[in-house]
């Protein structure tokens, strides 16, 4: 065997175009349950679009549903408002931790991080009471909010957003903003024309994930909402155990849940990598 | 500036935590003789020693964590390494490679449910077909084990190919180029220049996984329910079963506190490598 | 108790039929343009109140109704957090027959008989606790009140498929193997050999031999094998010895009785004969299992039965389904007439006030807006629930009754010898503690004997724990 045959475009790519069939697989099929009729899903599958039996039912049924458009809305309000929030508080943190010296940073940063580790059902009995007795102003409450789950979702994505930024901030000379400040430059100047056009594809990058990370979260929408703010990852976990386990349903509830998603990363995913190099890389 | 970032996570994550320490020292369940909260000292934490099905969910988790961390570092760093070079249509493919990471935990449980279903699902149709295998992932615990794992995989892999991805694309060319005129073996190329420049992301990326695999709970939720039987109960789960269906606030709240210590204790000791290495450098 | 059934007499006489029409609108004068919240698991009886009953309630009287229908699971979960915390974030919740207990002992909900003798001008003209099937006597408090207005009833029957039996070539070839006639089982071995049957019959059929709500992972199991399958062989009540605290044998319980260990022996051998998706199956998996036509015979919850009878848009068995008592030991059925045991389980659930809602009054007024008469027959032909008497006699009901193989008269006839789950305030703490060992004896990690020994012991001990045990 030479070293040549395996290095040759070509073998790349079918080897690529088998991993994409992998990753594709599941959601194809995802994709063909939903557009099947219910006396259609069981019987031998087949991977095939069957396109004289295929029906939109299960999408029509779905987004005919107030209800159901109402949690698209919530998710998209909520994530896009996360997103920006964790991203712009998290480069005001960065660059603070990269530019001041403050006693214990490295335990603060530590303990930044620690938010993300613990396992989400930890804090879900402490924050419902927080959020339905304590955060309570009259009649209202946190509780069933979109800002409460806004704020709440700052518990996972600030400290994600603060790693991934103190890497791209360390990483801007620190003369820059000196040479500004000798200039008489505000901190926020400095922020607003320095720091920030060289961290724009970090945060570029940040705010993505962070959207992502707040669109797809579940445990926490599913137990601090109950009718107003309810996302739709709660929609459609509540599919599941709905009578008749209705898996056409289930399948187009799941599709629309992702195709936002996936929309964001087709176009912005050549940022992606560029940004991904979190505080460690720069060792 | 740092003061909101701290704020909020003070309210959001200490003061939960706050409470959750003091709860885990009570005996509290709504639904006891007595549902007042009882000062029960260490009592809770001792009865987690003996808990069978604690330790039984806190080995099954790092087994987990174990598989899939290896698994995908693994298969992360051939996808990435295949990634550096230059192919037509690399920009789609990256993209469908990274589909699976921008979907939603519960997404992914549920898409994988569809594909494991009996009578519905072509993975238990083919297994029987092609291999003769009965695939019934709520009666065989190590099918369902296995499933999990796999769809971890397939849901995480792309995350690590492109913190990686982002690595190798760092590693500067000239050093490379030198070695191999000189005539060095690619894996002595590869272990005494491309791994020390690696080493930082790649630490972090263990980092980021450790983290995520230990708290895993809505995707296998969806999938297993933690079944069969206890067989892909993981910690998480089991605690949002002590706390939510049983109401046993008291002891949920224990095992949250020592589940939490033992995970910043390991997040702990990776971080102290990383930050060593850093020193090291300097 | 009488003096308040002189009172609403009265009152009824007083207001006469005229008034009927406007009561909703007068009455609730004061809370127009009020939102009350509720939450429901997501079935057919509450799909039908929210989609018909709460929009109705709406237009007849300006409160708007937002009920949250979800999954079992969460809804307690949700239920729950809402009373303990006294967050009023719902105004009225669904309450299954066997958590009231744990309810009232926790004092969560509103008295709903006091409330209304409290005020007199909420109270609807034709609304009467009298209406209701004896059903309504789980939702009694110590004091002989009640605390939730039943919406939803029905029993666990047994269903095999009617043209299955019926068909002379299965008559015949099963009569050859098992020497005697095919029929809906009576006995044990009857349902194995009927189950065997019909597995055996052709390996790419898709057709098994019964269904088993035998989930590996959820608490559906624990259920089918305690509160269905247990009762006919003659183990009641969890073999939970409630005055002594004890599950085990060994302190004077019977959970781990060598009548439980037959039980749960038989009932892990159907999965043998029963279709693969029976180890993930919880009551819904078991009718939308049914309703494909992939089994021949088996338990259903009666919630389920109208749909797979009578909707071919979700059912490929209508006009197929037969509907019958399912079969017991020797001495059960006698004990069951008798008032001494049961043969099954006798499910529903009620909508009740919790104590932390902010709009009782207008909650109060939708409690019985759902408990009218009227509004009944409809309910029932759509999630074949029935909680009035009257409603079996209902020309719509009768129509379904005999497209649903008579369903509803079997539940008219023979639900007395039905009952809900016990009376235990640990009810869900218990549940939780014993289900992981039924998930073990599903998947053989343990033997059912073994299994059960196991389970009774850690009952007790979380008995003692939460202050119930020795």
């Amino acid at each position: 065997m030479n070293r040549g045959f395996f290095h040759s475009k070509t073998v790349t790519v079918i080897f690529w175009l088998c991993m994409s069939m992998l990753t594709l697989v599941p959601i194809w099929w995802m994709f063909l349950v939903s557009v099947k009729r219910r006396v259609d899903l069981f019987g031998a599958p087949s991977f095939f679009l069957d396109v004289s039996s295929m029906t939109w039912d299960n999408y029509a049924v779905v987004l005919g549903n107030p209800v159901f458009r109402k949690y698209m809305f919530n998710s998209l309000v909520v994530a896009t408002s996360n997103a920006v929030l964790v991203s712009v508080l998290a480069l005001l943190a960065a660059y603070a931790m990269s530019r001041y010296k403050l006693p214990g940073k490295d335990n603060i940063f530590f303990w930044v991080l620690t938010n993300r580790m613990a396992p989400p059902a930890v804090f879900l009995l402490p924050l419902f009471l927080l959020y339905t007795t304590v955060f309570v102003v009259g009649d209202w409450s946190l509780f069933d909010t979109r800002i409460g789950l806004i704020l709440l979702y700052c518990v996972f994505n600030l400290p994600f957003a603060f790693w991934l930024l103190q890497g791209m901030v360390d990483g801007i000379p620190q003369e820059l903003d000196e040479a500004a400040y000798v200039d008489g430059a505000s901190t926020f100047y400095v922020l607003r024309t320095v720091i920030f056009p060289l961290a724009r594809p970090g945060l570029a990058v940040t705010a993505i994930l962070t959207w992502v990370f707040a669109w797809n979260e579940y445990l926490f929408a599913s137990t601090l909402t109950s009718v107003h703010a309810r996302t739709i990852t709660t929609g459609l976990a509540e599919f599941v155990t709905v009578t008749g386990t209705n898996w056409g349903q289930l399948a187009a509830v799941a599709v629309l849940t992702l195709l936002p998603a996936a929309l964001v990363l087709a176009l912005v995913q050549r940022h992606i990598v560029a940004g991904l190099t979190f505080g460690a890389v720069k060792g | 500036m740092l003061a909101p970032t701290l704020f909020i996570l003070f309210i959001t994550g200490f003061v939960p935590f706050l409470y959750v320490l003091v709860v885990s020292f009570f005996d509290w369940n709504t639904f006891a003789q007595n549902p007042e909260p009882q000062f029960a000292g260490v009592n809770n934490f001792r009865r987690l020693v003996f808990d069978e099905a604690f330790l039984k969910s806190v080995g099954l988790t790092l087994k987990f964590t174990f598989f899939v961390l290896v698994s995908q570092l693994v298969i992360g760093f051939a996808l990435a390494k295949l990634m550096m070079r230059n192919f037509p249509l690399k920009g789609l493919f990256r993209t469908v490679h990274t589909l699976p990471l921008m979907i939603a935990p519960i997404a992914v449980g549920a898409t994988w449910r569809l594909m494991t279903v009996p009578g519905l699902g072509p993975i238990p149709h083919f297994m029987g077909k092609w291999f003769d295998i009965s695939y019934v992932l709520s009666r065989f615990p190590d099918q369902a084990f296995a499933t999990v794992v796999i769809m971890d995989i397939w849901h995480w892999t792309p995350l690590v190919t492109l913190t990686l991805l982002a690595g190798l694309s760092n590693v500067p060319e000239e050093p490379l180029e030198q070695a191999r005129i000189d005539g060095a073996r690619e894996w002595r190329i590869f272990w005494d220049i491309t791994l020390p420049f690696l080493k930082p992301v790649l630490l972090t990326t263990i980092f980021i996984r450790l983290m995520d695999a230990l708290r895993t709970v809505d995707e296998v939720w969806m999938l297993t329910g933690g079944g069969p039987g206890a067989a892909t109960r993981f910690i998480g789960l089991y605690i949002w079963k002590i706390v939510f269906p049983k109401t046993d606030y008291g002891y949920g709240s224990a095992m949250s506190v020592l589940t939490l210590y033992m995970t910043i204790v390991l997040c702990w000791l990776l971080y102290v490598a990383m930050t060593g290495m850093k020193e090291n450098k300097k | 108790m009488i003096k308040r059934l002189l009172a609403s007499t009265a009152l009824t006489l007083a207001m006469g039929g005229a008034a009927c029409a406007d009561f909703w609108s007068d009455a609730s004068t004061e809370y127009k343009g009020v939102t009350i919240r509720g939450i429901s698991e997501s079935t057919p009886p509450s799909n039908y109140v929210r989609d018909v009953l709460a929009p109705a309630f709406t237009e007849a009287t300006g409160i708007v109704v937002e009920l949250e229908t979800t999954s079992w699971d969460q809804m307690f979960d949700k239920a729950i957090k809402d009373m303990e915390a006294n967050s009023g974030i719902y105004d009225f919740v669904y309450v299954e027959q066997d958590i009231i207990y744990s309810y009232l002992a926790r004092d969560f909900l509103v008295d709903v008989t006091a409330a209304l003798d409290a005020n007199p001008d909420l109270k609807a003209p034709d609304f009467s606790f009298e209406d209701f099937t004896t059903f309504i006597d789980n939702f009694r408090g110590d004091n002989g009140d009640i605390f939730g207005i039943p919406m939803e009833a029905f029993i666990k029957v047994y269903l095999y498929r009617k043209d299955l039996f019926e068909d002379p070539e299965h008559q015949a070839a099963f009569k050859e193997k098992y020497g005697y006639d095919l029929a809906p089982a009576v006995t044990f071995d009857q349902w194995r050999d009927n189950a065997e049957y019909f597995s055996e019959l052709d390996p790419n059929d898709q057709l098994w031999g019964t269904t088993v709500q035998a989930s590996s992972g959820h608490v559906a199991s624990f259920y089918e094998f305690f509160e269905s399958i247990a009762p006919t062989f003659g183990l009641y009540d969890w073999g939970i010895n409630v005055e002594k605290g004890a599950a085990s044998v060994e302190k004077g319980g019977s959970m781990n009785s060598e009548t439980a260990k037959k039980a749960l022996a038989f009932w892990i051998s159907l999965l043998d004969y029963a279709p693969p998706e029976a180890t993930s199956s919880t009551w819904d998996e078991v009718a939308s299992t049914f309703a494909a036509g992939r089994a021949a015979q088996g338990w259903v919850y009666g919630e389920n039965a109208a749909w797979i009878a009578t909707n071919s848009e979700k059912s490929s068995v209508v006009g197929k389904v037969g509907v019958t008592l399912p079969p017991v030991a020797d001495g059960v059925m006698e004990a069951a007439e008798a008032g001494e045991g049961y043969i099954g389980y006798y499910d529903g659930g009620a909508f009740s006030i919790p104590h932390s809602s902010r709009n009782k009054e207008a909650a109060l007024l939708w409690l019985q807006y759902i408990g009218q008469p009227s509004v009944q027959a409809d309910w029932a032909v759509a999630g074949s629930r029935v909680v009035h008497q009257a409603t079996y006699d209902d020309p719509k009901v009768q129509a379904q009754d005999a497209k649903a193989d008579g369903y509803y008269t079997l539940m008219k006839d023979k639900g007395y010898l039905f009952k809900g789950a016990p009376e235990y305030p640990f009810h869900a703490q218990v549940r939780e503690t014993v289900a992981p060992f039924i998930y073990e004896a599903i998947i053989g990690q343990l033997d059912p004997s073994e299994a059960l020994d196991k389970a009774a012991a850690a009952a007790d001990a979380e008995m003692k724990q939460l202050g119930y045990g020795q």
